[in-house]
């Protein structure tokens, strides 16, 4: 292996293993925090990689949108990048309030089986309104060619590691920073590690847990909705693709060890390192090599690579 | 039950067959059996060729095997969820496996229905076997995604690396041989059993659909059922009592991954296809919709499930305005259900005919635990939580 091809091989490691962390992330500080479990997730994922689309292109879409023309706003790449994350925030309020808030004393089947059949929902809107055929991104040309790092330069003959994936890759780091100075550092990270603790006593001290609750679902919310655009320009968008997320994410999140950040970030790149080492030794386990680790490792520790770990850890 | 309702029986002094004898024989295994028969001799020729019902709901005779199958896949399904309370969201990889071996063994063994599909089924039972031993260790949440993750592994091997086998999305085909070398599937009936099950073909189905209402029957009426239900409702406490917990959770898994094997051979004796997407998730996303709709817990709730299922998906589908909303509608309906009523179709069906016949709640009143008794029987969906 030459060493550009070894930059390219982490380059698509650590970008597969981003995708999954932000999308992980959201559902694995929810699910630790307010235990409540969240299929419904990839559907701020798919939600973000269309609105994403909307902003950053003039597309135009099948479905009930197929007589409208070119319905996209054709703003670009970065207003996407930003607005789309604003725009599932808000979702994600709205999520938390309407679909979540009522099922957090509920059994957890209960709330896998709902937001299960809400994203099976939400997916036939999307294939009803946007059409069932994908949508390619249109990739800004200063994001489509390899990036030059220094000492080694250009990688020879290595598109792999290209500037989206080193994009996707610096963004997850600044943002699952954000996340674990948010718990450290933050009284609302404080107010929600005690509410995770113990809501009720929490609450006695005048905490209100509320709030935070609130605030963090919809921040993983935003993540989610990143993630989406993000993934929308590395792989294909269809209305199918919150399922698709959706799986690997939460068998990430059950793999690292469900509330443990550290956890959720271990998994996500070891998902993306087998995600990678797949692609270069066997193409055809790629997506197979995934599940294969999860089983693996579940079978080992069945609660999971950080077993109860306390909420920002 | 009995004593109660025998007991109103006499109070009231009605006739020979009250309603009262009604709820002593509704629930007993015999009637069941018999209802299920009775269900499967009718369904095709209320569904397919009876005069105005028919015309109404438009139905053909080759979605009534495609129902009785995903019927018998989702009662394997409901006996693991409904009296266990395990959700397997993997259970593709049961139909898909035994859809594998059946074709597999059919193409290079030996083709002879009854055989193969003996062979699906017993394959779908070993995978029960070797799965259970990595996932019987994990609870709720855990079990229904790790399952969801063995199912999806299993897809993706099928897929590609295993491509020379399974033949990837191309699949397999399988002839359809007389069944022992004498009775002839396709055969079609003339007269009056022409006109209630068509061929050979839904009978034989249909006689596996009969039996599998039959097994779980009698699980169900077992004290060895009573257990599952038991560790369903608190497992701590089924270990306290001294019963061996993970060795009944182990049996219920490999029951319901053989029903569920059964279903994926008897699919490939009706399309004489085996194909990777039986291995997908969506198929297993499709069974806890049909079994939680119709009614958990129950035994026609998943096969109205069912029902409801393919209708929308082979009728309601073709109809000009709404045919392109049917799985929205679906998942909306299914949504509502777990949200609102938790019973289910079959038990909002229950529900109803227990306001016809007692409008202001008399006879609950009088028989109390007799009614109780029976509807919890019925509708145990709702007090899973």
């Amino acid at each position: 292996m030459t060493l550009g091809s070894v930059v390219g091989f982490v380059f698509i490691a650590l970008s597969v293993a981003s995708l999954y962390l932000l999308v992980a992330i959201g559902l694995s500080i929810v699910f630790g925090s307010l235990k409540y479990v969240n299929m419904a997730h990839g559907v701020l994922y798919l939600g973000g990689a269309y609105v994403g689309l909307l902003i950053a292109s003039e597309e135009q879409f099948g479905g009930l949108l197929s007589d409208a023309g070119a319905v996209g706003l054709g703003w670009g790449f970065v207003p996407a990048l930003i607005l789309t994350p604003v725009v599932i925030f808000v979702l994600g309020v709205a999520m938390e309030r309407l679909l979540a808030k009522p099922f957090y004393d509920r059994d957890l089947l209960d709330q896998l089986l709902v937001t299960f059949g809400v994203l099976i929902a939400a997916q036939e809107v999307v294939a009803i309104v946007f059409g069932r055929t994908g949508t390619i991104y249109p990739r800004p040309e200063w994001l489509s060619g390899a990036i030059s790092l220094p000492v080694i330069g250009t990688p020879p003959g290595m598109a792999a590691a290209s500037s989206i994936r080193v994009l996707v890759v610096t963004l997850t780091l600044l943002l699952v920073g954000v996340i674990f100075a948010f718990f450290k550092y933050t009284d609302y990270g404080l107010a929600v590690r005690a509410g995770t603790e113990d809501a009720e006593m929490a609450r006695m001290l005048g905490i209100r847990v509320d709030r935070p609750f609130l605030l963090i679902f919809a921040l993983g919310a935003a993540y989610a909705g990143l993630a989406g655009v993000l993934g929308g320009s590395l792989f294909n968008v269809t209305s199918g693709i919150g399922m698709e997320i959706i799986i690997p994410s939460l068998v990430i999140v059950i793999m690292g060890g469900v509330g443990s950040l550290r956890g959720t970030v271990v998994g996500s790149l070891l998902a993306g390192i087998v995600f990678a080492v797949a692609t270069v030794v066997n193409p055809s386990m790629t997506q197979a090599s995934i599940y294969l680790l999860a089983i693996v490792v579940l079978t080992i520790r069945p609660s999971g690579i950080y077993p109860s770990a306390e909420i920002g850890q | 039950m009995s004593t109660d309702n025998v007991q109103s029986d006499v109070d009231e002094g009605s006739s020979r067959f009250s309603l009262a004898t009604w709820d002593r024989i509704k629930h007993t295994e015999r009637f069941i059996v018999l209802a299920s028969a009775c269900f499967v001799l009718l369904f095709s020729y209320l569904f397919g060729r009876a005069p105005v019902v028919s015309d109404v709901l438009r139905g053909y005779h080759g979605l009534t095997m495609t129902v009785l199958i995903w019927a018998i896949f989702a009662l394997g399904f409901n006996l693991l969820l409904g009296r266990t309370g395990l959700l397997s969201f993997g259970h593709a990889m049961f139909f898909g496996t035994a859809s594998y071996a059946t074709a597999l063994f059919a193409i290079h063994v030996f083709n002879d229905p009854l055989v193969i599909v003996l062979f699906g089924t017993l394959t779908a039972t070993a995978l029960g076997a070797v799965a259970a031993v990595i996932l019987l260790r994990l609870h709720t949440v855990y079990f229904a995604i790790v399952t969801l993750a063995i199912g999806q592994f299993l897809y993706f091997l099928a897929n590609n690396p295993l491509e020379p086998i399974t033949r990837g999305i191309n699949g397999l085909s399988v002839s359809r041989e007389p069944v022992l070398g004498i009775v002839e599937l396709d055969h079609q009936y003339g007269g009056l059993l022409g006109e209630l099950v068509v061929n050979n073909l839904y009978l034989f189905i249909g006689a596996f659909f009969v039996g599998v209402v039959a097994l779980v029957v009698r699980i169900r009426k077992s004290p060895y059922g009573l257990i599952f239900k038991a560790i369903r409702e608190n497992e701590t406490r089924s270990t306290f009592v001294g019963l061996d917990v993970w060795r009944y959770k182990f049996a219920a898994f490999v029951i319901s991954g053989a029903i569920t094997g059964l279903a994926g051979g008897l699919m490939v004796v009706h399309t004489q296809f085996a194909g990777v997407e039986r291995l997908y998730w969506a198929v297993s996303g499709d069974v806890v919709v049909m079994a939680v709709l119709g009614g958990l817990g129950t035994i026609a709730g998943p096969v109205i499930g069912a029902f409801v299922w393919f209708y929308f998906e082979g009728i309601v589908n073709g109809m000009p305005t709404i045919g392109n909303y049917w799985l929205l509608l679906l998942a909306l309906s299914f949504t509502t259900v777990v949200w609102v009523y938790p019973d289910g179709i079959w038990g909002l069906i229950t529900a109803a005919t227990r306001e016809l016949r007692d409008p202001e709640g008399l006879v609950a009143k009088v028989t109390g635990q007799g009614v109780d008794g029976s509807n919890a029987e019925e509708s145990e969906g709702g007090d899973r939580s």
